[in-house]
């Protein structure tokens, strides 16, 4: 899964990427950190749940992979395990939100993604893994990724 | 090549059979179609239509027409052109809105008028932009963050901005994900505007122009409720259909028929479920089967291998042995053919029997191989009328190319006076069709259901005796007249045999098509009326079970009989209610009643 294994960054992929670094240096989303490395293919970044919410205080990683072609295919984006409690959080760390899989436009940027994430673990009522999660985490043995997954998108109700 | 031999054939027999039985269609069908939304502008494959409409009644109007890809685009033009006209919008937004409600002029007019604003919204379709950007000279675009003078810059009805750079990798990476691209929206996350046809053809490549236009082409059919491709490998055609009509059965303009509904291959009258199910067995038992699928069998007299190469089930062993005998059930061919005042009992399925004690161990063996001879029963019988009726069809093709010719020249006939050869191999093509659906019918009939079993069978014995017959005599008795010198004179005792048997045959299948399709219920209302005398004729439907396989024939009903409520014919050997004058089947009138 690591950069090694996929193919480097088109021209206009880097291009874009490094617009979007400057933009985020600017004007980071607010209760995000991205931690700085010189690897352009994969940004990891911390988030800090919102105060006020269940996930108050608590600080999670972010990994996320951009594919050759970004911005025309979406990143792949996963929870560093151990992932945060909520009902479109897998254990191992794949996230069930439309915007990252079919619904991904290419004017969406890494920063919309962490505002997207955010709002989703902000707005839960409970503090739990989805129904299926053993058997979806099984499935994924052999390190799938979520891009392979044909997603049933959760009801975003919660 | 033997394939596209086979379609040109195929086309021949389409379009020989379009000028028998359609007549002018092209109005009816119009007329005929209630959904209201469609221009009424079929036009008809019309140049093989002569005016000869010998049978025209013959078929009920067509529910259906075949469209080659011309006629596709005609009919997606027409439709855009419909609701671009009423709507008052342009030819790519009619376009976008028909196949959001999947090519359904109808429908597209019922919500429009409803509620156009929800329409719009749910659709994609701007009145008006929602950004503006009046004095600038440059632009950013929203995917790759650069700026560009407004010439590179392009937008759709919304206003945002994109880079035609961007546009054109954005469309191309959605051509490439397949006909989702038909429903491509722009790019901004909080928008929803439509992306057309018409800007996809300002930004994209020529190939990527083709492949668009190629899915929109194909959703005409794909995502509309009243038209599928035609399954037949490799044909490129499509059918529309009426929706809410009752027969299935459609043909393509490639020959191939299937059904509408579940589009395996017509099987009127066997409904959809069944063949589902029979399909399924046979794939589940494929391997138990395929020593039927073998064209050779020991001949039950003198046990050589005896190949079969023609399509009725009448073989003739080599001299000298010579014997003759019925290629499914390996019987006397005697107790099938010609008229033996019994019945014909080929078709029916009867465990045999053994008498005395069995133990329970013995008991299941024996069930457990009659369950598998019922089937191997009913599946050799609709294999093998599977590969009679390819080769009937290529005896068809045959006949039209080439001894049609020959027989017109050594008979001093025009080809005009030898129809009847040809409408006797196409009726041959659909009797075999039915007939091999009939034993998935027989199959899955209930065995409790006695009464209507034993008429079931005793009606498709009829038909398949009939179709043997009318068989034989096309594929056979045409031989003396194409080879023999000088060409015997009795030709147009020929023309009245297989005209004939080509009429009692198509009067027998018609029979057994209609008592399936009322799901033999013909049974039911004969025994509500009169009891007794059902039962009576039932049980002699029955009775020619003893003779199967031996030529103890004399065990059924004596001829002309009419203390069972029936008489039996004295020229096809139909079985007649009391009540008919003239035999329901060949229209002879009934003797000594
Ligand atoms: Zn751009
Ligand atoms: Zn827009
Ligand atoms: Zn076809
Ligand atoms: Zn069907
Ligand atoms: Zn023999
Ligand atoms: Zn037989
Ligand atoms: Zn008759």
């Amino acid at each position: 899964m690591g950069p090694t294994q996929r193919d480097a960054l088109s021209k206009i992929a880097c291009n874009r990427l490094q617009k979007e670094l400057v933009e985020w240096q600017v004007n980071p989303p607010s209760g995000f950190k991205h931690k700085v490395t010189d690897n352009l293919q994969r940004w990891v970044i911390e988030v800090n749940g919102a105060p006020g919410t269940l996930y108050a205080g608590e600080t999670y990683q972010l990994q996320v992979d951009f594919p050759e072609h970004y911005p025309m295919e979406a990143p792949q984006v996963i929870f560093v395990p151990p992932a945060p409690l909520h009902p479109h959080i897998y254990s191992n760390g794949h996230i069930c939100l439309d915007i990252l899989y079919d619904s991904w436009s290419p004017a969406m940027t890494v920063s919309s993604i962490c505002i997207s994430i955010l709002s989703m673990l902000s707005s839960s009522p409970v503090k739990q893994r989805p129904a299926d999660n053993d058997r979806y985490v099984k499935n994924c043995k052999n390190g799938r990724s979520p891009k392979e997954t044909r997603w049933w998108f959760h009801d975003d109700k919660v | 090549m033997d394939s596209e031999d086979d379609m040109h054939d195929a086309n021949d027999a389409e379009s020989m059979d379009d000028d028998y039985y359609s007549g002018d269609t092209a109005v009816e069908y119009s007329e005929d179609d209630d959904d209201g939304d469609d221009d009424g502008d079929y036009e008809f494959d019309n140049d093989s239509v002569d005016s000869d409409d010998v049978s025209t009644s013959r078929r009920q109007q067509k529910n259906y027409i075949a469209l080659k890809e011309a006629d596709i685009r005609q009919h997606q033009e027409n439709e855009i052109t419909t609701i671009s006209t009423v709507l008052s919008i342009s030819r790519v937004d009619a376009s976008i809105l028909l196949r959001h409600y999947h090519w359904s002029v109808s429908n597209v007019h019922e919500v429009w008028f409803a509620d156009e604003d929800r329409v719009r919204k749910a659709v994609g379709l701007l009145e008006r932009p929602v950004v503006r950007f009046p004095n600038a000279k440059e632009l950013t675009c929203g995917i790759c963050f650069e700026s560009f003078p407004l010439d590179r810059i392009s937008s759709a009805a919304c206003g945002h901005p994109f880079c035609n750079l961007c546009w054109r990798a954005y469309m191309s990476t959605s051509i490439d994900g397949g006909p989702g691209c038909l429903m491509l929206r722009c790019p901004d996350p909080s928008c929803g505007a439509a992306i057309g046809q018409d800007m996809i053809n300002l930004l994209v490549s020529e190939e990527d122009k083709e492949k668009y236009a190629r899915y929109l082409l194909r959703s005409y059919i794909e995502d509309n409720r009243k038209t599928k491709w035609c399954p037949a490998p490799g044909c490129e055609y499509a059918v529309e259909f009426v929706v809410g009509s009752e027969n299935y059965d459609v043909s393509c303009l490639c020959s191939y028929g299937f059904c509408w509904n579940c589009t395996e291959e017509a099987h009127r009258p066997v409904d959809c479920g069944t063949v589902a199910k029979w399909i399924m067995k046979n794939s589940a038992e494929s391997e138990n089967m395929n020593w039927i699928l073998a064209n050779s069998k020991p001949c039950p007299k003198c046990k050589r291998p005896i190949e079969k190469n023609q399509g009725c089930m009448h073989m003739t062993c080599t001299p000298p042995c010579k014997f003759e005998f019925c290629w499914l059930c390996l019987g006397a061919w005697s107790d099938h053919g010609e008229r033996t005042g019994g019945f014909y009992a080929c078709n029916r399925y009867e465990a045999a029997k053994q008498e005395g004690a069995y133990d329970e161990t013995e008991r299941r063996r024996e069930m457990a191989k009659n369950s598998l001879e019922r089937y191997t029963h009913y599946y050799e019988r609709w294999a093998t009328n599977q590969s009679s009726r390819q080769k009937a069809l290529a005896d068809l093709h045959q006949m039209q190319t080439v001894n049609l010719e020959k027989l017109s020249d050594k008979q001093s006939q025009p080809e005009s006076q030898l129809k009847f050869i040809t409408e006797a191999w196409l009726q041959i093509v659909e009797c075999r069709r039915v007939l091999k659906w009939t034993y998935a019918y027989g199959y899955y009939l209930p065995e409790p259901e006695q009464a209507k079993r034993q008429f079931f069978e005793y009606l498709q014995g009829e038909a398949e005796a009939g179709l043997e017959r009318l068989h034989q005599c096309a594929e056979k008795d045409v031989q003396a007249y194409l080879g023999a010198e000088p060409p015997p004179t009795d030709f147009n005792d020929f023309r009245t045999k297989l005209a004939g048997l080509t009429s009692v045959t198509r009067n027998y299948f018609e029979n057994l098509v209609r008592a399936l399709e009322n799901g033999l219920s013909d049974v039911d209302s004969q025994g509500a009326s009169s009891k007794t005398a059902t039962a009576k004729s039932v049980a002699a439907f029955g009775k020619g079970k003893s003779g199967r396989g031996k030529s103890s024939r004399a065990g059924g009903p004596s001829k002309n009989s009419d203390d069972h409520g029936f008489w039996t014919c004295d020229q096809c050997t139909y079985f007649n209610t009391r009540s008919l004058p003239t035999c329901e089947m060949c229209h002879q009138p009934r003797r000594n009643a």
